[in-house]
């Protein structure tokens, strides 16, 4: 029997052949962490009486969560993650002004190949897919990643998506992922690894292979990644000086389900509050008034979230009645959008432009909402309460959806900015 | 934890069971509590107030599919885990299903159809090593994949905290 590309991951990672369903120990490749979780971790190892981490070559650290302090609490946190850095001799840590966001940066720098294994505190690791990587959160059993090398894992089932077909006009992958998570039955995503790829996948960019393993993880799935191709090797040219394989399932490899999704939509998807897979046309939701409007997070990675955005705004004002915030995932994104002068049209447009990392998305710690307020924004998870006031709603869509209804100060179709 | 089985009354849940608000007020979750002492007298709760008055150690809470769904806190787990419980479920999402090994719960994670083979006060026996369950109020007897040795031996330690102070203090004696 062959073996998932998850199996031959994890078989290497371990020495050894594994197959789905084995528990094991795996060495990773990598390990992230971010902002104050690095205090809670180094709780730990005093707790334990631990000196010395496992591989501190290993740890990647990102200030990507709060990375403009907002608090003098804050503040001490930020302090106290810099002295826990230099104490284990950390060298791979990206403060505030470094990287930006730590689900994406560290793919620009190269830390990122196909055929990897990231063990990480954070869900949305599963970025990393996007270079055919497997990134696998475990939340705060990290500090025994840290402290011994490894956790135990099981080596999952796949779920194989088929892409086939192509975007509709005024559509993006980010409508494509939201649909996706809605359709699939969450007991075949349950502790599943889901491996991307089909005829549809070339015409797939950068940014939306991003948005594709970022979803999953939302229905229950374990991983996510995009069997890399000619353009995973064309991005890492010259990112890394490695050897880059293209990892394949092979032919008579095992997978759970197969799945083929069509990229041709009819329409832009919203997901309505209180999950990201209660997924609805945007007809259902058009003139629903908002007050609140944000583009980033690590479902919105990529300069072409900053594009089709200015695209939309270019020359015109959002409504008097809405914020609109906009954090570019990565300061070589913003650099990039900068240069291309999405940024000034965002700016005359009226938006607040903040520090890359997570934004508002994570939390609220920065651009709240208020009591009874409405959001249309690309972050991650709309459970109430995630971004202040538990009776506030959160509705999660495309950037060109999140820019039209900026715009019109209630949720709007973006399709008529966007004929050529 | 070394003897596996456990013989007590059913307590039988439907699909779905919530993390959050079903198993455990969300508001321990956000303040991070988790002395079992405290969580134990909230267990299910959200879903039958007098729950925790009315359960024994060694009683077995029989769950159907996505159990313990949500943002994947730990205190629900704790709180099954403080009162000496058993789990028993259809399916249960990968991040309670690492919190309730975490928790030093003994559960069997992939029972398919075990809902309709109970009912809340039958008489049950499971054994978390083998898989064995039986119904002595039925006379059925079934059997179910069980967790992996090396999963019961951080259940067996008294959960994931537990587990990993043995694992430093056995790497120190190794040098």
């Amino acid at each position: 029997m062959g073996q998932t590309i998850a199996e031959k991951i994890f078989s290497r990672a371990c020495g050894r052949p594994v197959q789905e369903g084995d528990i094991v120990y795996p060495e990773p490749d990598l390990v992230t962490t971010h902002d104050w979780y690095v205090v809670n971790f180094d709780k730990v190892m005093q707790e334990l009486g631990i000196d010395r981490l496992h591989a501190p070559h290993k740890l990647l650290i990102s200030t990507d969560h709060e990375p403009v302090a907002t608090s003098p609490l804050a503040a001490q946190r930020q302090r106290q993650v810099r002295e826990v850095v230099r104490k284990y001799g950390i060298e791979h840590f990206y403060d505030v002004g470094r990287g930006g966001h730590g689900h994406v940066f560290p793919m620009e720098k190269g830390y990122v190949r196909p055929g990897m294994l990231v063990i990480a505190y954070d869900i949305h690791v599963t970025n990393y897919g996007a270079l055919g990587c497997m990134g696998i959160p475990v939340v705060t059993e990290i500090s025994e990643v840290l402290a011994c090398g490894n956790v135990w894992l099981k080596v999952p089932h796949t779920v194989r998506i088929n892409l086939v077909g192509r975007l509709g006009p005024g559509i993006t992958m980010r409508d494509v992922a939201q649909k996706m998570i809605s359709v699939i039955p969450v007991d075949a995503a349950d502790y599943a690894a889901f491996e991307i790829g089909g005829p549809g996948l070339a015409s797939v960019d950068f940014a939306g292979r991003q948005v594709l393993c970022n979803t999953p993880i939302e229905i229950g799935a374990k991983t996510a990644f995009i069997e890399p191709d000619q353009q995973t090797l064309d991005y890492l040219k010259g990112r890394t000086t490695e050897p880059v394989e293209l990892i394949k399932s092979d032919a008579d490899a095992r997978f759970h389900t197969v799945i083929e999704f069509d990229l041709g939509l009819v329409e832009p998807q919203v997901a309505a509050p209180p999950t990201p897979d209660n997924v609805v046309g945007v007809s259902q939701l058009v003139g629903k008034k908002i007050d609140h409007a944000f583009l980033g997070s690590c479902a919105a990675p990529g300069i072409g979230d900053l594009a089709i955005a200015a695209r939309i705004l270019k020359g015109k004002h959002i409504h008097q009645d809405v914020r609109f915030f906009v954090t570019p995932s990565t300061y070589e994104v913003m650099s990039q959008a900068t240069e291309l002068g999405y940024m000034q049209t965002l700016i005359d447009a009226g938006a607040s432009i903040t520090a890359p990392g997570c934004g508002v998305c994570a939390g609220g710690k920065i651009g709240a909402m208020a009591d009874g307020e409405v959001s249309i924004n690309t972050g991650t998870r709309n459970d109430f309460g995630r971004l202040g006031a538990m009776n506030s709603e959160i509705y999660l869509a495309s950037a060109a959806t999140v820019a039209a209804s900026a715009l019109a100060g209630a949720i709007a179709d973006p399709r008529p900015y966007l004929h050529d | 934890m070394t003897n596996w089985t456990m013989n007590g009354r059913c307590w039988k849940f439907g699909d779905n069971v919530g993390i959050d608000g079903d198993m455990m007020p969300l508001e321990f979750a956000l303040k991070r509590e988790t002395n079992p002492a405290v969580l134990g007298p909230y267990l299910m709760t959200g879903l039958d107030p007098d729950f925790p008055k009315k359960v024994k150690p060694g009683d077995i809470i029989v769950g159907g599919k996505r159990f313990a769904q949500g943002n994947p806190h730990i205190q629900g787990l704790i709180g099954i885990s403080a009162h000496g419980l058993g789990l028993v479920v259809e399916s249960i999402q990968r991040g309670s299903y690492r919190n309730a090994i975490n928790a030093g719960v003994p559960f069997l994670p992939a029972c398919v159809g075990v809902g309709e083979l109970v009912q809340t006060g039958d008489q049950i026996e499971v054994n978390f090593a083998t898989g064995v369950f039986i119904n002595h109020s039925r006379g059925t007897q079934m059997q179910y994949p069980p967790l992996a040795q090396s999963q019961l031996a951080i259940i067996a330690a008294g959960g994931w905290r537990a587990q990993l102070e043995a694992r430093v203090a056995a790497m120190r004696a190794k040098g």
